[in-house]
């Protein structure tokens, strides 16, 4: 979960590595705490989960098969945003698109058509993508898949 | 400042509902412990007339029948959404002080106008588009009231899920409303005396006599009695009280009629015991097990022995030693075990630890056991429960809890979150 990656903070240099003897170091007073991750991809830890992508539908918006999704529900939509929406049951990834007083749900990808939304009774908009990260380097080892 | 409580809506099934939109808006029942019995309903069950605590195989068939979905108790994911509840309820009150898994009391100033319908309103909306999950709001004076206020909330549709008992002017109307029953911290056997004396609901108890309250419940009594007249009794705890005992028991699915298969049980609840102990930062002196069979079962036996430890530890191989130890003097092959556990007493924080007068004691040994538990947990936390632990525990024992209906843990690890198909 997001705010308890505590283990991801390799913050505070300073505690571990006492040297008993010999002089400070002269970086100390100017030392930075490091970049962590889960303050820079997740701005809202209580109301962001992961979901993982199936599908090309969004390719051409960069998001890949396998990809891992960062979505924060407690975005407010705005048109062009894309969006996590529950259709029939099922969630789905489509860009939000406000055109002529009519709500729909594109694919980036020529292949697939625009969902409208007045057509489906069953839809609700569950949250806003933020983050889609992709693997380059496949883990050799997994423990558990 | 005012008192609010606020608690989710069929808590469990709507935490299923957040993560799983294949579950829609079909009647949804949750399961206890080893599918034994229907502890929450969402309100397509309840308007189906499914009751709270049925056995589950009584049933089943009609739950089929009727098109019900059935899931076991997630607590992973139950969990860390009352975890993200708790966090957004504190961006939007003074104080919270978490009362159970879904609800929690809170403190929230008045704005000038006095009207919190509309800090009540945003706060339901959100919670409900950030996590999926509906709330009722109580606001009183006090905590007593904002239960009351709660129930009010939540029973009358008209409130919408949100009642202020502590701007109406006819107070005394809907504390009538309030059954004997439902009046906050009085129980079955209470609630049956009151009646005998003619109470029956909050406003009768509120002007019942004093000293006949307080002759049988004590200041317990008292308390509640001057909530419900408006005096604020109960202060908010946000911090929570250390614990002096940490239990871990289960029943099991199937008796246990084997010293081995017992010891498996008593190492595993040992190992997760140890595990609580260490998030707590408290250290145990003292080991209880026991053990018993099912209470309708007609040769009924139950047996606990408790072991001092000579140093307080939470080195979950010196919890296991002991514990294991208990095992021989608790269990009996002639009975059907259906239920055990652990018990940890004697907590102490690591602050006032002491040494033993003639144990040895090494400094570094005990930092090296330290470094070593520290990564057993941070391996299991990374990697998912359970992926490095005692042989004592066993590898898939028989009598572990049934939980057929499991759904993943959504939100918690990696590998079982959910799927968009895109």
């Amino acid at each position: 979960m997001p705010f308890r990656l505590t283990s991801s903070r390799l913050l505070i240099p300073l505690a571990h590595e006492s040297i008993p003897a010999g002089f400070p170091s002269p970086a100390e007073d100017y030392m930075d705490t490091g970049i962590d991750l889960n303050e820079h991809l997740i701005q809202h830890p209580a109301s962001t989960f992961f979901l993982r992508v199936e599908g090309d539908s969004m390719i051409n918006a960069g998001i890949q098969d396998g990809d891992l999704l960062v979505v924060d529900r407690s975005l407010d939509p705005q048109s062009g945003c894309i969006v996590v929406a529950a259709v029939d049951g099922a969630f789905t990834l489509k860009r939000l698109v406000h055109d002529q007083g009519v709500l729909y749900l594109k694919a980036d990808n020529p292949n697939y058509q625009p969902i409208d939304l007045r057509r489906y009774s069953d839809v609700h908009i569950w949250g806003v993508a933020t983050y889609s990260i992709h693997t380059i380097t496949r883990r050799t080892k997994q423990f558990r898949s | 400042m005012t008192t609010v409580l606020i608690d989710g809506n069929n808590f469990y099934a709507a935490c299923e509902q957040s993560v799983d939109p294949s579950l829609g808006k079909r009647p949804l029942v949750i399961l206890s412990n080893n599918d034994g019995c229907v502890i929450a309903r969402n309100a397509e069950a309840k308007a189906l007339k499914i009751p709270m605590g049925q056995p589950f195989f009584k049933i089943r068939k009609r739950l089929i029948a009727l098109g019900v979905e059935v899931r076991s108790s997630n607590y992973a994911l139950y969990g860390d959404m009352s975890r993200r509840f708790m966090a957004i309820l504190k961006e939007h009150c003074e104080e919270i002080e978490v009362y159970s898994i879904d609800e929690a009391f809170a403190k929230i100033k008045r704005p000038i106008n006095k009207d919190l319908q509309p800090w009540a309103k945003n706060l339901r909306a959100t919670l409900y588009r950030n996590l999926g999950l509906p709330i009722a709001i109580g606001i009183g004076k006090n905590k007593s009231q904002a239960k009351i206020a709660n129930h009010l909330a939540k029973t009358i549709a008209i409130h919408a899920g949100i009642f202020d008992l502590e701007i109406t002017h006819n107070t005394e109307y809907w504390l009538e409303l309030i059954a004997i029953e439902n009046v906050w911290g009085i129980g079955y056997k209470l609630a049956h005396w009151c009646r005998m004396r003619g109470i029956k609901n909050a406003l009768q108890l509120r002007d019942m006599p004093s000293n006949e309250l307080k002759a049988k419940c004590g200041v317990a009594g008292l308390r509640l009695q001057n909530e419900l007249r408006g005096f604020a009794c109960l202060p908010i705890q946000p911090k929570q009280k250390e614990k002096i005992e940490t239990c871990v028991s289960r029943s099991f699915c199937r008796p246990i009629t084997s010293l081995n298969d017992f010891q498996e049980a008593i190492a595993t609840y040992t190992v997760i015991a140890g595990e609580k102990l260490r998030k707590q930062k408290q250290f145990a002196g003292a080991i209880t097990v026991f053990a018993r069979t099912s209470a309708y079962s007609p040769s009924f036996y139950s047996q606990s022995a408790t072991k001092r430890l000579n140093m307080h530890s939470n080195d979950t191989s010196i919890l296991l030693a002991a514990s294991l130890q208990l095992t021989e003097q608790v269990f009996k092959s002639s009975y059907l075990l259906s239920k055990a556990g652990v018990i940890m007493r004697d907590l102490l924080s690591s602050d006032h630890l002491q040494l033993h007068l003639l144990e040895k004691y090494s400094c570094k040994g005990d930092a090296q056991r330290k470094q070593l538990m520290l990564t057993i947990d941070r391996l299991n936390k990374r990697y998912g429960r359970n992926i490095v632990t005692w042989a004592a525990c066993g590898i898939r024992p028989k009598w572990s809890m049934r939980r057929d209906y499991l759904s993943p843990a959504a939100t918690t690890q990696i590998t079982q979150i959910p799927v968009v198909k895109v």
